[in-house]
């Protein structure tokens, strides 16, 4: 379906109607930038609007409800999986501009916060009241708390206080057919379906999230950073299984093999230790006397499994270094390498080994540059393919591989993805995963928000996914 | 007798204690699923049924045919390593939790579970006074199984502790109560117990509660509280000197207030020492510091009640009444979300026969 001449011209009207002139963008190279995201798929809007309050934002839907276009909310596109990618003709609702922190609650430590708001902006405001915002993925200077919400996404502090969705307690958002709905709230376990729950992570197909209740949590009052280098992949994945089976969960657990130790030292200098076959990271926060016990507990697994250093942050300087190290890792790649792919799969904790050694088989048979930082804690692999697309025949190998990937990760028990969410790059991929009854009832419940699929169409789920009919007519 | 009856008589069993017509206790997912195809196809209402420690929770529902997890293949498949479990929804939580104890590691649901199942632990999204530390129940089932009230049997999430492939059905499921289905199987997330554990009474749990940094569960009664701590050894010692207070072994739960009435009041975490200070004196209670729960048990008091509801509802709050409330709301007012919600349950229940009206609104 396109829209063209006057139909086009009339939908325009009514999108400047609800935005206004300034905040409606229509110029080709405008439009350009904004159709494509942190991934490799692109797309090209039909129009972006800029909304900058709830209601100008019921305005938009009733405008595309009218003129039957689909909407796709975006934040600021840092997602790698294409979810803010216009697959057909869409028009971009970019929600960066409603960035107010509504409301501060000390008391049940709470905010109110516009989707626009970027994380790491959220827990720098928090601060002064001793509180901040867990969930820090690496794009966290970049990325907005509805694109959080969008992807429940995690980052490495996700391993102890869990991914997005356990820090979000409610949202309002608009629906499909542009009402405004309160989900969640600021009390636990508010009466009825969790619809809240099932907002979060659902890449914006099931509403357009206007404004989200975050839970924060209290600074903790000691935290401990230590970087300890193993001689092997092996003895590193065994430190974290002891650890956890110490009866410990840090709030951190992160890997890094020697490949992206080597591009990360060259890139930040923090004296890491490069003839180390993997690094781990390890961080723990607490009250002072739990602190000390659990480094303690992390030192002697490590030791007892042939750690060849252990380094200790020695102040707050140090510890931003060993996280600089950590976040910096795609940036350092992107230095060494034109072109990479980062991905994303989980597996149970203890098939990390196995599936590791499979991801750098892969790598080999497809002659890529395989390098692997990810949160070693909770399972999250990350492999990342540095390479040249201007090299004939490259993407398609990259395809593959990353195919071959997410096979082994599955065969060892594992999911599509941990925090990238499904968008466009894994969408025909979940039938690996998932029984067409599986799929068909996700696809009843997105019906059930959005039966005209006026949102984010053509993401998350394969089509042909609604493909069962039971027969139950009377 | 009801047309299920008839068609499922291999299935039906004799149970005194639970008060419906049919009785029928399906032996796998499949038998579960014909039996629900069977009571979509004459609009005929079930009631999901695991230990039945929490029927009082929410509106009467008007059926005569409970649907029992009882005989279902209720395996536990654990992996300590992975700090995960897999239940069957029959399995009690008492026999898991003890279980799970024996390895040091918990999936954290209520403390005082009474005859109450895995399932039924999902099916009412309940958590225990731990979830202070380590979040609500529902931050905790990674993968369930349910039957739909149509007859299909649908898996949602999966066996890892990250996971954004698809809808969030596990957290859909979670406080149902049975309105979109029969839940059959659970995959926890699990935490290990900690070295070690104490109670520690103190008179004043709010400021002890703020001299600690997110300790196990705090627990405010009429004369005081608890502290409850876990850790390393160093750690809770540490507290314990913090807290000055008389310090036991071991996590010692209080009872759940008694009475003929019982519920649940849910107010902004910030909230508890204002609202516990309106819980009438004939009221007993037990409220979660730092969470905003407070459980209360009493004589019957619809007055009571409603006033306690006002209050909550002011500060986006509820009152629900989990035992006892015979002529009383169960709910309050309904969430504004319901035509939503309906349509929700209508893409997993078409026919409105899994526990048709016990969700608030009528749901």
């Amino acid at each position: 379906m396109t829209i063209t001449g006057t139909r086009l011209d009339s939908l325009l009207g009514d999108l400047r109607a609800a935005v206004g002139r300034e905040r409606l963008k229509t110029d080709p190279l405008e439009l350009h930038v904004y159709g494509t995201d942190g991934g490799v798929a692109r797309g090209e809007p039909l129009a972006v609007v800029l909304p900058e309050t709830t209601e100008e934002v019921v305005a938009v839907v009733r405008a595309a409800n009218r003129h039957d276009v689909p909407l796709i909310a975006r934040g600021a596109g840092t997602g790698l999986a294409g979810g803010a990618v216009p697959v057909e003709p869409a028009v971009l609702v970019v929600l960066t501009r409603m960035n107010q922190i509504h409301e501060i609650d000390d008391a049940s430590q709470t905010a109110w916060v516009g989707p626009g708001v970027i994380n790491l902006d959220l827990s720098r405001v928090t601060q002064s009241a001793g509180l901040y915002f867990a969930p820090d993925p690496s794009s966290q200077a970049a990325c907005t708390i509805g694109g959080n919400v969008a992807t429940n996404a995690g980052g490495p502090h996700c391993l102890a206080d869990g991914t997005t969705v356990a820090h979000i307690l409610g949202v309002e958002m608009v629906t499909a057919a542009g009402e405004v709905v309160n989900l969640g709230g600021k009390a636990p376990d508010p009466p009825g379906l969790d619809l809240r729950g099932v907002v979060v992570g659902s890449e914006g197909t099931l509403g357009i999230v206007t404004k989200v209740l975050v839970r924060l949590l209290p600074e903790p009052p000691e935290v401990r950073t230590m970087l300890i280098a193993f001689a092997t992949v092996e003895d590193a994945a065994a430190t974290v299984s002891g650890t956890i089976a110490a009866g410990v969960v840090p709030a951190a657990l992160e890997m890094m093999d020697r490949e992206t130790t080597i591009a990360v030292e060259n890139f930040v200098q923090a004296g890491l230790h490069t003839e180390a076959a993997a690094l781990l990271l390890a961080e723990v926060q607490g009250a002072p006397a739990a602190v000390a016990a659990e480094e303690d507990l992390i030192a002697r697994v490590a030791a007892s499994n042939a750690a060849i250093e252990v380094r200790t942050a020695a102040d707050d300087m140090e510890r931003a270094l060993f996280w600089k190290a950590r976040k910096s890792a795609f940036g350092a790649v992107a230095q060494a390498a034109p072109d990479y792919y980062l991905h994303d799969t989980v597996v149970p904790r203890t098939r990390l080994v196995e599936v590791l050694k499979r991801v750098y088989e892969i790598g080999e048979r497809y002659d890529l540059t395989m390098m692997n930082v990810f949160h070693a804690g909770d399972g999250n692999l990350h492999p990342l393919m540095a390479f040249d697309g201007s090299e004939p025949g490259v993407l398609e190998r990259v395809r593959r591989a990353a195919e071959e990937i997410v096979e082994a990760s599955i065969e060892a028990g594992g999911v599509l993805s941990g925090e990238h969410g499904i968008g466009l790059e894994k969408r025909d991929l979940m039938p690996l995963i998932f029984s067409p009854v599986d799929l068909d009832a996700q696809e009843r419940l997105r019906e059930a928000f959005d039966p005209e699929r006026r949102l984010n169409p053509g993401k998350v789920l394969p089509a042909g996914s609604r493909c069962l009919d039971y027969g139950l007519m009377p | 007798m009801t047309d299920l009856a008839a068609e499922f008589a291999d299935i039906a069993v004799d149970d005194a204690a639970i008060p419906l017509e049919t009785v029928l206790a399906p032996r796998s997912e499949e038998e579960a699923a014909a039996v629900l195809a069977a009571a979509a196809r004459s609009a005929t209402a079930i009631v999901p049924w695991g230990g039945g420690s929490q029927q009082g929770l929410g509106a009467r529902v008007d059926a005569a045919v409970a649907v029992l997890t009882r005989h279902l293949p209720n395996h536990v498949e654990w992996s300590p390593d992975d700090l995960t479990v897999v239940a069957g929804a029959g399995v009690k939580i008492a026999d898991l939790e003890r279980q799970l104890a024996g390895g040091g590691q918990s999936a954290v649901l209520s403390e005082t579970p009474g005859s109450g199942t895995v399932g039924g632990a999902v099916a009412t999204g309940l958590s225990g006074w731990r979830r202070y530390r380590y979040g609500p129940t529902r931050d905790r089932i990674l993968e369930v199984r349910l039957v739909t009230g149509d007859g299909r049997i649908v898996r949602g999430g999966g066996r890892v502790v990250k996971n954004v492939s698809g809808y969030d059905l596990p957290r859909l499921v979670t406080g149902s109560l049975g309105s979109l289905g029969l839940i059959t199987e659970v995959c926890f997330k699990l935490w290990p117990i900690g070295a070690e554990v104490r109670t520690v009474r103190v008179a004043d749990p709010f400021a002890a509660d703020a001299l600690l940094y997110r300790p196990l569960a705090v627990i405010a009664d009429r004369s005081g509280g608890w502290v409850f701590l876990a850790g390393t050894a160093a750690d809770v010692e540490a507290a314990v000197d913090v807290l000055q207070g008389d310090a036991r072994d071991g996590l010692v739960w209080p009872d759940d207030p008694d009475g003929d009435l019982a519920g649940i009041v849910r107010v902004p975490a910030g909230d508890v020492p204002d609202a516990v200070a309106r819980i009438p004196d004939h009221f007993n209670y037990l409220a979660g510091v730092g969470v905003g729960e407070i459980r209360f048990g009493g004589p019957s008091d619809s007055g009571a009640v409603d006033l306690l509801r006002r209050y909550a509802e002011a500060r986006g709050g509820s009152v629900v009444i989990t035992r006892g409330g015979n002529g009383l709301d169960p709910w309050g007012t309904p969430p504004a979300s319901l035509s939503l919600q309906a349509r929700v349950k209508a893409a997993f229940d078409p026919r409105r026969v899994c526990n048709p009206g016990r969700l608030p609104g009528g749901l």
